[in-house]
């Protein structure tokens, strides 16, 4: 069942076209790897799918819902979460108040029963809590739930988004550069929390520069350059993409 | 051991300031005197609107500076209510905050995707805009220049409001109510939403948080409890004019604001006492006692820029059921066995 579709799509800034008519379609349980030279349009690839930015042509389909005339917290709410490639948490913010921001969407509590504190407003923060908790504890925090976020290690930040995202009950969850900046020890334990997504039956899309964590995590790859998808397939099969290997090494003449 | 230390100093600090509210709510009765009373008044009155000012500017961090045009259309509500129609101040209550919650709406709905000084001086344009509408006596309710007098007193249970001690309870009162149900308001979702907002917008976006609609409602909310007070000032002043509800009326909100402590209810209060209160007890020097003021300012700004109390951050109870197994335990997570 294909749960993500893009179709086309278009975006340029200024006179830089920075994705060129990008089509591909994410099946259920895929975890994807997006790869690609820097500047080849990745990360805005993401932009448009969370709806950070809208494309200048083209579709995106998620799960029966047309993506690109909405808000981010729309996107969000229709279950599509995302980490940042700059770290972006609250790092002033307790780590659990940083997953509770992710719970908001799915609280319904009404500015009434806040002001007036109601049964049913306490209770639902108390659910939130536990559930909050939970994704702290499924990322490995939960000892950390009271520290201050900035406080945190670069990789157990990048695992505080990831539990920040997860906490949106996402279906699908983009991941940028997930292992950026995290040491051999954190990116093997990174491998292990992804497959404990996919496992929760969790579609994942990831941009990643470390070709061998790529190659060992992602059943399907692709390949993009100069803002255009230049290959597509397993990972054995990317490998021995002739484009592939030039694009990243170069050819001699 | 370092727990229950802390623990004991939290219960002192407790006991001191419900001693310290308890004694502050029997002031009327140590013979202070009307004036000292006007002044602690006047210093609730601040107090209120900068309570109301911290959601937008202390949670939401937006820089809004025309925080008296709520205020005034609150107090211009009830006034006209009252004057004209004859309406009891109890009554203009609910219809002087929606007032000025609508008002807002209307005014920030355009101007709510603007950012820090920009957002400051659409909002320094409102305030402006609001004080010359009523000056050229708009929809011939306002009284022009001269504004609207004879605005009867309150009653309250059959009780008439008129002395000063009798407004000290009727304005503390209300601030003590403001503060409980704000502090609330703080440790929910909604107040939440707020502080990612002030944190990193677009990042609260894109966990999901519709900034635009909380950023509209912290505005909404503000300008609605800016127009209780407008309510209160009114009948308490029997007047209202223009003058009242100048531009400089909102630098002062937003200077108790930030000097009290953005997003500490008890930090604003203390500043509403150090940016209204204490220039009083220098009236002695005259003239001179805003250039003391205006010293501690720049003072306070260089040495302590947060403000005086700053927010120490929400507090959470984990219940029993939110402590994980794991918690004290190391992780070791092999990705070979998942």
């Amino acid at each position: 069942m294909i749960i993500l579709s893009l179709n086309n799509l278009t975006k340029s800034f200024g006179g830089l076209v920075a994705v060129a008519g990008v089509s591909f379609d994410v099946e259920r349980r895929d975890v994807i790897g997006l790869i690609g030279p820097n500047g080849a349009g990745k990360t805005t690839v993401f932009n448009l799918i969370t709806g950070a930015i809208r494309p200048d042509d083209g579709h995106i389909f998620f799960n029966g819902h047309s993506l690109e005339r909405l808000k981010p917290h729309r996107i969000v709410f229709l279950g599509l979460a995302r980490t940042f490639q700059t770290i972006r948490l609250f790092p002033k913010l307790s780590v659990l108040e940083n997953v509770l921001s992710g719970s908001h969407c799915r609280m319904k509590s009404p500015f009434i029963s806040s002001l007036l504190r109601l049964p049913a407003q306490r209770r639902e923060e108390k659910a939130a809590i536990v559930e909050a908790m939970k994704e702290l504890d499924f990322v490995g925090l939960a000892d950390h739930w009271n520290h201050e976020a900035g406080s945190l290690s670069y990789g157990d930040q990048r695992r505080l988004e990831i539990a920040r995202a997860l906490a949106t009950e996402p279906k699908l969850i983009v991941l940028d550069e997930p292992a950026g900046g995290m040491n051999d020890q954190e990116t093997f334990e990174l491998r292990g929390l992804i497959a404990r997504i996919k496992a929760r039956d969790i579609t994942i899309i990831l941009i990643e520069h470390d070709m061998g964590f790529v190659m060992k995590v992602c059943n399907k790859i692709a390949v993009m350059e100069n803002g255009a998808l230049i290959a597509r397939g397993k990972p054995e099969e990317i490998q021995k993409n002739p484009k592939v290997i030039e694009a990243y090494l170069g050819v001699d003449d | 051991m370092t727990g229950t230390r802390r623990d004991i100093w939290r219960d002192i600090s407790l006991a001191a300031q419900v001693l310290l509210a308890v004694v502050f709510f029997c002031a009327p009765w140590f013979g202070i005197g009307a004036y000292w009373l006007g002044v602690l008044n006047q210093v609730g009155l601040y107090a209120l609107l900068a309570l109301s000012l911290n959601i937008i500017l202390g949670h939401a961090g937006m820089f809004h500076m025309g925080h008296a045009a709520f205020f005034a259309v609150g107090a211009y509500t009830t006034a006209i209510l009252n004057t004209i129609y004859g309406w009891s101040i109890l009554a203009t209550l609910p219809v002087a905050g929606l007032a000025a919650g609508f008002f807002a709406l209307l005014v920030a709905a355009p101007i709510i995707h603007l950012r820090g000084d920009y957002l400051l001086m659409v909002t320094i344009g409102i305030v402006e805009i609001v004080r010359i509408a009523l000056v050229n006596d708009i929809f011939g309710l306002t009284g022009g220049a001269n504004g609207i007098v004879g605005i009867s007193r309150p009653v309250i249970f059959g009780l008439r409001v008129t002395k000063p001690w009798q407004f000290f309870y009727l304005i503390w009162g209300f601030i003590a109510v403001t503060a409980l149900l704000f502090h609330w308001l703080e440790n929910s979702r909604f107040g939440r939403a707020l502080n990612f907002i002030r944190e990193d917008s677009a990042a609260a976006e894109g966990v999901g948080v519709n900034t635009t609609r909380y950023k509209l409602m912290a505005f909404v909310i503000g300008a609605v409890w800016a127009g209780f007070v407008g309510t209160l000032y009114a009948s308490q002043m029997r007047t209202v004019s223009p003058d009242s509800f100048n531009f400089w009326e909102s630098v002062v909100m937003f200077m108790i604001v930030i000097l009290g402590g953005s997003g500490n209810q008890k930090g604003v209060i203390v500043g509403a006492f150090l940016v209204v209160g204490l220039p009083e007890l220098f009236r002695g020097f005259q003239d001179s006692r805003l250039l003391f003021f205006g010293a501690a300012l720049v003072l306070m700004m260089i040495f302590r820029p947060q403000g005086l109390l700053p927010p120490k951050g929400r507090t959470y109870k984990l219940p029993p059921e939110a402590c994980p197994a794991s918690l004290g335990r190391a992780r070791a997570q092999d990705p070979e066995t998942v």
